[in-house]
């Protein structure tokens, strides 16, 4: 994505805040609830960075079901459940390009 | 990954926080910048918020305006992340970072998670950083990726039902693509000349 891409994202990605967390419950704390959207000055010098109209476009892109199989392994549930603690707090998954790795569910 | 934990039955709240690393963006996505980013995305309780509003008041004061520097935003984010119930942090593509603000990231992490052990990340890149991860997370927990037969074919099954041209296909060439191109990828090497570049291009 280019810089113009991003700081597009930027300007209109407010709005879509909640969109990024479409979910039928209530558990989910943010991403970037009204806090932070009343405070673009802030926001903004936080980090000119908004990864969330990139997140946008991997949501849309993604199919359904692609790469559920890492939920079911016994890595991601241990990672998951937080049993290692610190010392077990990074999951990281590799390959090469084009594996599928951003779009993993 | 943060489709899957929104949508999972939880009854613990969570907070998540994600970053695309991108190489075409290398300069502009320093370490504190990529830690700013994920900041912004955990102000969700206001007591942070005011110092994170006292801080930017203060330095609009000083000359140029100028950032924080990483070790207070590394700091702020710790504050962040203690006001909250569970917090995931998902980071793409490190070895897009340059290995500068690589190395920069893993340490800062490495200090937020001593901080906030309940803290989950959650990290993708290609094999090459695997070193570097290790080196700083010892017991992290280590995913190869591969395309899987069933999920190429889901995939192409979309892509086939969603062609605009589907006059062109007939029963016979379908059933040949959902069976060979599946059988060739899995378990082979992506990136070699016998899949569609599209096909890469798109699951990546």
């Amino acid at each position: 994505m280019d810089h113009a891409a991003y700081s597009s994202s930027t300007s209109f990605g407010n709005r879509n805040v909640n969109c990024n967390n479409v979910t039928n419950n209530h558990k989910i704390v943010n991403v970037n609830k009204v806090i932070a959207d009343e405070n673009p000055g802030v926001v903004q010098w936080l980090s000119p960075l908004d990864p969330r109209g990139r997140h946008q476009d991997v949501r849309t892109n993604r199919l359904d079901g692609v790469g559920n199989w890492l939920l079911e392994t016994k890595e991601f549930g241990e990672w998951r459940s937080g049993e290692g603690g610190a010392d077990r707090a990074v999951l990281f998954c590799y390959g090469d390009p084009g594996v599928g790795k951003t779009y993993l569910r | 990954m943060i489709d899957a934990l929104c949508d999972e039955p939880s009854e613990e709240d969570i907070a998540i926080a994600m970053f695309y690393c991108d190489f075409r963006d290398q300069q502009k996505q320093t370490t504190t910048n990529i830690i700013g980013a994920i900041l912004k995305q955990l102000l969700v309780r206001g007591e942070v918020l005011e110092d994170v509003q006292k801080a930017f008041q203060k330095a609009k004061k000083e000359v140029g305006g100028r950032g924080l520097r990483l070790p207070d935003m590394v700091q702020m984010l710790e504050q962040a992340i203690a006001t909250l119930p569970q917090v995931f942090i998902c980071i793409d593509a490190l070895d897009e970072c340059i290995p500068k603000h690589l190395l920069e990231l893993l340490v800062s992490l490495k200090d937020i998670i001593r901080k906030s052990p309940r803290m989950r990340i959650f990290v993708t890149g290609r094999p090459q950083v695997e070193a570097e991860i290790t080196r700083q997370f010892t017991n992290s927990v280590i995913v190869p990726i591969s395309p899987k037969a069933h999920d190429i074919k889901r995939y192409l099954e979309n892509k086939l039902e969603m062609d605009t041209e589907h006059y062109a296909m007939s029963d016979g060439l379908r059933a040949d693509i959902l069976t060979t191109i599946p059988e060739r990828i899995s378990g082979m090497c992506v990136g070699a000349s016998i899949v569609p570049t599209s096909l890469c291009m798109v699951l990546y």
